[in-house]
């Protein structure tokens, strides 16, 4: 386990936060809650066949002390939530409880509701998967028009710098007012994460009215649009990355700007830019990239790669539980 | 009892709240009737309940117009 997710788990651990686990049928899941309690960082909650979980823990040599499993569709909680999704959503009952009886959208009640404060899935469910059963339940937070994503960029220990990048996977082309969006959002994030003030650069192929291009415009749009979402935020653009980052470079290109090379915070102007430069920092930088983590949520839900390793899914839960802070 | 493709249709009508009569068998959910994609959840969940199937996800999300559902439904049936 490196050392940012050990500070993570850490920080989490001062005030442990519940966590629903939609997939237990899926392996990894029971194992890294179990893990999960076992740690103390967080209190899990496993979707699914109580026995069939306590199987797969007892296979793995763990136990289920601290764990609570719950059989969505033998849950008393099944009435109470088929009863709110159907006030809230405007469906028909039968339909409300076809919905809420699936472990994704039940997590996501319970969510919703209180019982949890965050849902960690995605091993076993396809992106769009998650994102329609937590878009429904979960909910989108005021003012938030898409769900983003974004990176932890872990620079080595020589360098000892983390970033957060956004959004690197789920917005293809965002408009200028989703970008504003993904820039304000990340930067809340940041702040929880990172333990540091956000300063937000949206980058763009050109700095400061340097080039002129359509592209550039988005930024200049969205760079105008978060500053009216969020007045008191440390953020600027459009930016070069050599602007965002190099106190040198910022002197001589943007004076003016208030991030003057400390950016901690990029904002790719699209997921082209975004999933090339996460994966720039990853295999040419020698960063870790920790994510992706979702965001704009009205709580926190992430999604994890089918790939995901049980130390990914502990990972993201203590991400997720200081989202949750 | 209506067939298949016309049941398929009775739901999606009643989740957007428009004629069924309106929509073609060929029609896509998505781009032809307007379905949002949050709300293919609910579709789906449509489908489970007016044919008392369980659907698998990832193969619904695949059927994206109304004679695929209605193929994949009968599938199931």
């Amino acid at each position: 386990m490196n050392s940012v997710v050990k500070k993570l788990i850490e920080i989490a651990g001062q005030n442990p936060k519940t966590l629903v686990f939609p997939e237990g049928t899926d392996e990894r899941i029971p194992v890294a809650a179990a893990e999960i309690a076992a740690l103390g960082f967080a209190k899990p909650i496993v979707l699914g066949k109580p026995d069939e979980v306590a199987e797969i823990v007892a296979k793995a040599g763990k136990t289920l002390d601290g764990v609570q499993v719950i059989d969505p569709r033998e849950s008393e909680l099944l009435p109470v939530f088929t009863a709110e999704y159907t006030a809230t959503r405007g469906v028909k009952e039968g339909v409300a409880k076809s919905v809420v009886r699936k472990p994704l959208a039940f997590g996501g009640m319970m969510v919703r509701t209180g019982r949890a404060d965050g849902m960690v899935a995605g091993v076993a469910s396809a992106t769009a998967s998650v994102i329609q059963a937590a878009s429904v339940t979960v909910e989108l937070s005021a003012g938030v028009s898409a769900p983003s994503s974004f990176f932890l960029i872990v620079m080595p220990e020589s360098d000892g710098r983390v970033f957060v990048f956004a959004d690197c996977g789920v917005n293809i082309q965002p408009t200028s007012r989703e970008l504003a969006e993904i820039g304000v959002v990340a930067a809340a994030n940041a702040k929880k994460l990172l333990g540091q003030e956000p300063v937000v650069a949206f980058l763009s192929l050109s700095t400061k009215g340097s080039a002129t291009h359509p592209d550039v415009d988005k930024v200049v749009e969205a760079v105008r649009l978060a500053r009216e979402m969020a007045p008191d935020l440390c953020l600027d653009g459009e930016l070069q990355v050599d602007a965002a980052l190099s106190a040198r470079v910022a002197a001589k290109k943007a004076p003016e700007s208030p991030v003057k090379g400390q950016a901690n915070v990029l904002v790719f102007p699209d997921l082209d830019a975004g999933n090339i430069g996460y994966k720039l920092a990853q295999y040419l930088g020698g960063a870790q990239a920790i994510g992706p983590i979702m965001q704009g949520f009205a709580k926190p839900v992430n999604d994890m790669s089918r790939g995901a390793s049980v130390e990914d899914v502990v990972a993201v839960a203590a991400v997720t539980a200081l989202q949750a802070s | 009892m209506a067939s298949t493709i016309e049941r398929v249709k009775k739901v999606a009508a009643e989740l957007l709240d428009i004629d069924p009569s309106t929509i073609q068998d060929n029609a896509r959910f998505i781009e032809d009737l307007g379905v949002k994609s949050v709300q293919t959840v609910e579709l789906i969940a449509g489908f489970e309940e007016e044919f008392e199937i369980e659907m698998e996800e990832d193969d619904a999300l695949a059927a994206k117009s109304v004679s695929k559902a209605a193929e994949l439904i009968d599938a199931c049936l």
